[in-house]
């Protein structure tokens, strides 16, 4: 019924700064959708003309079906969660729960079923009383999204809601706003810089960089397939490798050569690489310690700068042929810091991506 | 740095406090001793006990049929009280417009109400004067009370109030909860702004309360008149009647709902509102 549709919207603001250049987005009705990106990258300013907040200098934004650029906030139907929590210092709880209700006339009954329905999820029952200034900052997140449930409205729009809670807080809150989000069957919009965050919640993550969306997919798909170097090193921690790498020609395909390294893709698409370098792009726990992996050039023998021992895998930090890498390997196989280990890519899982445009080969 | 303050310096520091307190609580007490003592006894000179001539005072100023006090009083709290609620409520919004809306003439806008505050009152009387003669509003309370509408110090103390301690969001907050603008203004940003309506409630009460020079240029009939005209009145008055325990007594009783005013809104005047409700 809701779904949110951008048509080559632009957003310049007034100090003549164009935050978002083209955007076209479509977020389809219940879906959960994350747009993600470093800080200043204009993901508030984007949720925030969704909401209204911020007017649409070009292009077309619709709301289920109706086109919205002109339409006020208070016109739009939508329930929006601030990084800030906003909630009214002066009104208690309840209030700040009913107050939407109170101007949208809604019954003094079915004001307080929504509430008490709320309340119990969110379990809030017992602060209903209470000003915002004597909750936890937890407590008045909870407020926060309670006074946006109890709305019903047709799009949640949610800005960083958890980037102010202690790390404990925050994976306990990322459980409940999934699970929120399915009980609700809403349209959900979630603005984060985090991408565990992104990773964990949403259906669909829209990857921005200076304005422009760079991939929108699932994460599986972003984490397995990402379309350039921007969302591989954005997407997964720790971070991707990345590996300047010769291409040369060898049997059964080419071979990506580094240091003593010589690792044999059946990739034809390298044809037009053959003799430059490409960069090649391996994750942490794509480097195997075990022998099954190792192939003839296959073998990198890196010294550990470092070692993370975190239970039940480590993270060496290595180097290679003066190039800097992690490996994520399981705690038995792993080495310490100061010693040599050998270890080998798995050849399925690389990712490669020309060293000029920075796409995916 | 040694964390226990030291005993010198406290003693020095209530030795101080204590001296100021009593300079200014000193003549508080001359006034309100000297209001229930006679004419006679006043002239004679200083006495810390009260005498006995309260209810003869009080009596001489409510029942002069020269002296209208209670009109006086009367019109005094209705020009107070109207100042103050226009003043603050007025002031706060054209602050809010300021704050909270960008527009074109922003900043222009700004300048002149920041020069029409260092313009004083009495340049621009005569005009006003000519005006409100034309108007037909000489001799009635209007005049007083209406250009409090316009209060350049009392929109520059709210917006400097909602600098500090009104975010954005919450307006924002209730715009995406379907109120509109004015609704916004009355149901959010009044209560969160009640600290500084408070503070400034009293100045514009206190301020129009102690006000002569414009009422004593535009009232002229004796029930129209508020207290300070009518204390100018009092001490100018004839020689031979003149009553020193009457004048003491209508100044205390000028001086008492003033007093009332800050002590039933002194309890808002507690900075942290809005605190809470966005994390800094
Ligand atoms: N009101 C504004 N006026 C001018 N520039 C702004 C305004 N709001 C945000 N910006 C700029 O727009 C860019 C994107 O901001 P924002 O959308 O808040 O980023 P994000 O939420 O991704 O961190 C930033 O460079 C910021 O400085
Ligand atoms: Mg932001």
């Amino acid at each position: 019924m809701a779904g949110i549709t951008f048509k080559n919207v632009v957003k310049t603001y007034d100090n003549g700064v164009t935050v978002v250049p083209d955007l076209n987005l479509e977020i389809k009705d219940k879906e959960f959708v994350v747009l993600v990106g470093p800080s200043g990258c204009g993901k508030s300013t984007t949720l925030r003309m969704i909401a209204g907040l911020e007017s649409i200098t070009s292009g077309e934004l619709y709301i289920g079906d109706k086109l919205m650029n002109a339409v006020a906030p208070k016109n739009r139907n939508i329930a929006m969660v601030f990084q800030n929590y906003a909630l009214y210092p002066h009104l208690t709880v309840y209030k700040n729960m009913t107050f939407a209700l109170e101007l949208a006339k809604v019954p003094k009954d079915e004001m307080n079923r929504r509430v008490q329905w709320a309340a119990e999820i969110l379990g809030l029952e017992p602060y209903l009383d209470r000003k915002p200034k004597a909750l936890s900052g937890g407590q008045r997140q909870r407020v926060a999204l309670g006074r946006a449930m109890v709305r019903e409205p047709e799009v949640f729009l949610l800005d960083e809601p958890l980037s102010n809670l202690d790390a404990k807080l925050r994976t306990e809150m990322r459980s409940q706003i999934t699970k929120l989000h399915k009980k609700l069957g809403t349209t959900f919009v979630y603005v984060t810089h985090d991408q565990t965050e992104a990773m964990t919640m949403g259906d669909r993550i829209c990857v921005m960089k200076d304005g422009v969306i760079q991939q929108f997919d699932t994460p599986q798909n972003l984490y397995d397939h990402p379309c350039n170097l921007f969302v591989a090193g954005f997407i997964g921690s720790p971070q991707m490798n990345f590996i300047d790498a010769q291409v040369k020609k060898a049997d059964g395909g080419y071979a990506l050569c580094f240091g003593d390294v010589e690792i044999v893709v059946n990739k034809p698409e390298l044809a037009a690489y053959e003799g430059k370098t490409v960069v090649c792009g391996i994750r942490p726990e794509d480097f195997h310690a075990e022998q099954q992996f190792f192939g003839s050039g296959n073998v990198m023998n890196a010294y550990i700068d470092l070692d993370e021992m975190m239970g039940s895998e480590s993270y060496l930090y290595l180097e290679y042929a003066g190039q800097k890498l992690i490996a994520r390997v399981p705690a038995r196989y792993a080495k310490k810091a100061e010693e040599n280990i050998e270890l080998a890519a798995d050849v399925e899982k690389i990712h490669l991506f020309d060293k000029e445009t920075e796409l995916a080969i | 740095m040694d964390k226990k303050p030291s005993h010198a310096r406290t003693v020095i520091a209530y030795i101080v406090l204590i001296i100021l307190t009593f300079l200014c609580l000193f003549f508080f007490y001359i006034l309100l001793i000297n209001c229930t003592r006679s004419h006679a006894q006043i002239q004679h000179g200083f006495s810390a006990l009260p005498g006995s001539s309260f209810a003869k005072n009080f009596n001489n100023v409510i029942h002069d049929a020269k002296l209208p006090v209670l009109s006086g009083i009367k019109n005094s709290l209705i020009v107070s009280t109207f100042c103050a609620i226009l003043a603050t409520y007025f002031s706060a919004l054209t602050a809010y417009g300021l704050y909270a809306y960008n527009f074109k003439l922003k900043k222009p806008a700004f300048i002149f109400i920041m020069l029409i505050l260092v313009m004083p009152t009495q340049v621009s009387a005569m005009g006003f004067i000519n005006v409100i003669t034309k108007m037909g509003m000489l001799n009635t309370l209007y005049p007083l009370i209406l250009p409090s509408i316009a209060a350049p110090a009392v929109f520059y103390f709210m917006y400097s109030y909602m600098q500090s301690s009104l975010p954005l969001e919450l307006v924002e907050a209730a715009r995406v909860d379907g109120s509109n603008e004015f609704m916004t203004f009355n149901r959010v940003v009044l209560p969160i702004m009640k600290p500084a309506l408070a503070v400034q409630a009293i100045f514009a009460f206190v301020q129009n309360w102690n006000n002569y020079f414009l009422p004593a240029l535009i009232l002229q009939d004796n029930s129209k008149r508020t207290l300070p005209i009518l204390i100018a009145m009092l001490r100018s008055a004839d020689f031979l009647k003149f009553d020193m325990g009457k004048v003491y007594m209508l100044i205390t009783l000028a001086i008492v709902p003033i007093i009332i005013v800050y002590i039933a809104l002194s309890k808002y005047i507690v900075a942290g509102v809005a605190l809470g409700g966005v994390k800094e």
